[in-house]
């Protein structure tokens, strides 16, 4: 098998997903264009040669409608021969592109291709593409749809994590992200967001509340707990009978931010390397994506690790470094307990409850965030995950060469 | 002058052009006859170009239809069903879209069947007669409407509104109805006729407004901005009502769903096709079955009936002890009581019955449950009266299972499939109805104890009844169950054999 080589990974910094974010006078397809011609940029390459880019998008409609990844090609003005194809895997759907995209190379389709991501969750709200699985009633009742936040909940109250269990990890996802930023740790994938003036729009993350504490956490109204009253907790303990109720311990201050973002990996074999002069930064060394029980939704990441740990040879003392969506609390904690993974080697930088998802963009931004802090503190191996929608999971194990 | 006139409805035209459809009797059993009557009077109306318009109304103070199900049942087949049900669907359908404006006047109380008929006219007209209303029953314990209703409804009055009416006990007057745009005029009766009249002059082309180009795109759907969100939170809502019991509740807002994302025609096929499959439905047939088709009256006496679901509530409630003894944790033993349609689990009854009152229930080889409840009497966890009993409680209200219980009974380990306990919760329940049947009520017929069973004692009602239930599932898996169950659990799943003699000769 050919090798799938990772030369160079740029993200947006990550504006908050609401009317008042910076971001939200930037429309998606410049969100994603710009991380295009900032790849071109960087690496010097001549866009004829890339096969294709591949974009994850969540909620493809509206201005995120219509193949938001060749549109983005077209926008930034690449070659017209480059293809795009928008892939939608829920919250995994940035890592997913990267995934095709390096299958493409692994498997000699493609030389060089771009998987990446974009949502801007402030002009394309949440929840706005519908779809069958919450809205249908047969498609709802038999699969047992709750939404995701009850889902983190009732993951959270089978597995016995308290308020306090999620709040003390958001306490450290806020330090790590703010500590990060002082060391100016994302500088390498970052790219500022400027107008047609050249004037700067947004150049850090701009959700961080570095200043959280505990207490200021137990100040927050569980989220969903409203929610579960009208039917969802019901529906969730239909499925999982063995529960007396359903302990609402998510909120915003320890789920992800919803924020506005884009972000891209090139990915070549190593022909294209030679050709333009690129260090291989690291290969991709496996990946994979699974189905899990889908109304507690968010125990994927374990099951899809393991899998494309097996998959690398590896277990998962061999990773020196996770990357472990925050989409809420429970879940990363569930995943650490599950592959018996320290806290120290996981999400070093912080997470999106820190940082923000931005749904289709985060699996390529968090593999950005890993392979800068593995070339940063001179590791080897490092493994990217997220929970997705509706039960399912996906990683990627990458190995800096 | 009279143009026709058949056993259902007669048609005359009058000096103006207007064609007056009047249907006869108060009650109208949609069967074979009738459908034909229908579709010969709109074929007749539809091939009669003259004609500037139709007005529909009522011989008598009633629009009441009804589908005659003894009819649908002898068809049998789901393609005869269907092929029936839709027989007359298309031909309402042809007379809406005939451009001819159609006017119904509304006087006396209508059926959600009646206004199946009336949703086909563009406008409708009721009098102020305070015997004028639309009357609503819950379609949760019968079929969905089958003549267009559930596309219709959502269509005309939006989809909150729609589902409020088929899913509650409702009786809405003629104001409300106009609030809501279920009808567009209130007249006195005097003048009800000259109002319709009057529609039909200045509309020589009516339609309805799923047939209006410039209406359709405004129409909403389940994706409607202001609907998405209340339409997923009202499926859970639905969901965790019914479990996974009363099929007609996810049936109706499957056909709404599927139906508006569409346009009408498909949408009415959508709706006959649910129905079809509705119709053939175990559940639905059982409470057809003992609600409709076998509603006799009964008479048992009311202080009968408070013995016989007195001992049905101590059962229950015994029952669910008796799970708890072996071991099932007390949430899965609440979670299976209220999965089988009951409205308080085992445990939460006994604290509402104060749980001593389950001791008569027990024989002498359950000295475990006895020695359970006196240890927690010695406790003072009486029952909701002492405010602690299987749960905790706070001025009256249940606020979470007691924590202690666990220590005091330790839950098994392996804990059994949920579907195990709700079958024993449910084959204990109806072995103490057929225990008490011999006993009490012999002389009751099976159908008129089935209806008592899930009207008055608590069974519930999509059982369609003891006899019904285990007649609808299967006669030899119940006798084989109980007697897994007698061999380790007691006498109270051995049946009588007169039981077995009865639900195989006497029940239908």
């Amino acid at each position: 098998m050919i090798d799938a080589l990772i030369f160079d990974t740029v993200r947006t910094p990550r504006g908050k997903g609401k009317k008042n974010g910076a971001l939200n006078e930037v429309p998606p397809i410049q969100l994603a264009s710009k991380v295009l011609q900032a790849i071109e940029k960087r690496n010097n390459i001549n866009t004829e040669d890339v096969d294709d880019v591949v974009l994850g998008c969540v909620h493809p409609i509206g201005e995120q409608g219509a193949d938001i990844a060749r549109t983005a090609v077209l926008e930034a003005n690449w070659h017209q021969t480059v293809s795009g194809v928008q892939v939608d895997r829920f919250c995994a759907s940035g890592l997913e592109a990267v995934n095709i995209a390096a299958a493409q190379i692994m498997s000699g389709q493609s030389d060089l291709s771009v998987g990446g991501g974009v949502e801007s969750m402030s002009r394309v709200p949440l929840g706005s593409s519908g779809g069958a699985w919450m809205a249908d009633p047969t498609v709802a009742y038999n699969s047992y749809f709750v939404p995701q936040g009850i889902s983190a909940d009732l993951l959270a109250t089978k597995y016995n994590y308290s308020r306090t269990d999620v709040d003390n990890y958001a306490v450290s996802s806020q330090k790590r992200a703010a500590e990060a930023w002082k060391e100016q740790r994302f500088k390498n994938s970052i790219i500022p967001i400027n107008d047609q003036n050249n004037l700067s729009i947004l150049e850090v993350d701009e959700y961080m509340r570095p200043d959280t504490t505990m207490q200021s956490l137990g100040a927050l109204e569980p989220s969903f707990k409203k929610m579960g009253g009208i039917g969802f907790d019901d529906v969730a303990i239909l499925k999982y009978p063995e529960l007396e109720s359903i302990n609402h311990i998510h909120h915003a201050g320890n789920s992800s931010g919803i924020v506005d973002g884009a972000a891209g990996v090139l990915i070549g074999n190593k022909k294209m390397g030679n050709k333009y002069e690129l260090k291989a930064r690291a290969k991709i060394r496996s990946f994979a994506s699974i189905g899990s029980e889908p109304t507690i939704m968010l125990t994927g990441p374990a099951d899809s690790a393991e899998k494309a740990l097996r998959k690398a040879n590896m277990k998962a003392s061999d990773i020196d470094l996770f990357e472990m969506n925050e989409a809420f609390a429970a879940v990363v904690l569930r995943f650490m307990d599950v592959l018996k993974v320290d806290h120290s080697k996981v999400n070093v930088n912080g997470g999106a409850i820190a940082l923000g998802h931005p749904l289709g963009a985060t699996g390529a931004i968090i593999l950005g965030t890993v392979l800068d802090e593995l070339e940063r503190r001179d590791l080897t191996t490092g493994l990217v995950t997220l929970c997705v929608g509706a039960g399912m999971g996906t990683t990627t194990i990458i190995e800096r060469i | 002058m009279n143009l026709m006139n058949l056993n259902s409805l007669k048609i005359n035209i009058d000096d103006n052009k207007i064609i007056n459809l009047i249907i006869k009797p108060n009650n109208l059993n949609i069967n074979n006859e009738v459908i034909n009557d229908f579709q010969k009077a709109i074929d007749y109306i539809a091939n009669h170009k003259n004609s500037i318009g139709v007005i529909i109304s009522n011989e008598n103070n009633s629009y009441s239809f009804n589908y005659d199900l003894n009819y649908l049942y002898s068809l049998n087949k789901p393609a005869l069903i269907f092929e029936n049900i839709t027989k007359l669907s298309k031909a309402f359908r042809r007379l809406e879209t005939l451009t001819k404006p159609i006017v119904s006047i509304i006087s006396g109380s209508v059926s959600l069947g009646g206004l199946e008929i009336i949703l086909h006219s563009h406008y409708k007209i009721a009098d102020t007669d305070n015997k004028t209303k639309f009357i609503f029953r819950n379609i949760k314990y019968a079929l969905i409407p089958a003549i267009g209703a559930s596309q219709r409804l959502p269509r005309l009055i939006g989809i909150e509104h729609s589902l409020k009416l088929f899913l509650s006990d409702t009786i809405i007057n003629t104001e409300e109805a106009l609030n809501i745009n279920l009808i567009d005029e209130i007249c006195h009766k005097d003048k009800i006729e000259e109002k319709a009249k009057e529609y039909i002059f200045n509309n020589i082309i009516s339609l309805q407004p799923w047939d209006d180009k410039n209406k359709i795109r405004t129409q909403q759907t389940p994706f409607s901005n202001d609907n998405l969100g209340y339409f997923i939170s009202k499926i859970a809502m639905l969901h965790s009502n019914t479990s996974d019991h009363y099929p007609s509740v996810k049936t109706l807002i499957s056909a709404i769903y599927e139906g508006l994302n569409t346009d009408i025609n498909s949408g009415l096929k959508i709706e006959a096709r649910h129905f079809t499959w509705l119709l053939g439905n175990v559940e639905t047939k059982s409470m057809i079955n003992t609600l409709i088709l076998n509603n006799s009256k009964n008479n048992i006496k009311e202080s009968e009936i408070a013995i016989l679901k007195k001992s049905f509530v101590e059962n229950y409630a015994a029952e669910g002890v008796r799970l708890l003894i072996n071991g099932v944790t007390a949430a899965m033993i609440e979670n299976a009581g209220k999965r089988l349609g009951f409205e308080l689990g085992p445990l939460a009854t006994a604290d509402n019955i104060e749980i001593q009152s389950i001791l008569p229930q027990l024989d002498s080889i359950e000295a475990p449950v006895a020695a359970l409840i006196r240890s927690m009497q010695k406790d003072n966890r009486n029952g909701l009266s002492s405010n602690k009993g299987f749960f905790d409680y706070e001025e009256g209200c249940r606020i979470h299972l007691w924590k202690g219980l666990p220590e005091l009974i330790p839950p098994a380990e392996n804990q059994q499939d949920i579907k195990e306990v709700e079958n024993r919760l449910l084959y204990s329940a109806i072995n103490n109805i057929f225990y008490n049947y011999i006993k009490y009520s012999e002389s009751q017929s099976p159908q008129e104890y089935d209806y008592i069973a899930i009207n008055n004692i608590g069974l519930p009602k999509w059982t369609g009844g003891p006899f019904t239930w285990v007649k609808q599932n299967n006669i030899d898996d119940y006798i084989k169950n109980n007697e897994i169950y007698a061999k380790t659990l007691g006498s109270r799943f051995v049946i009588n054999k007169k039981i077995i003699d009865i639900i195989q000769n006497k029940v239908l």
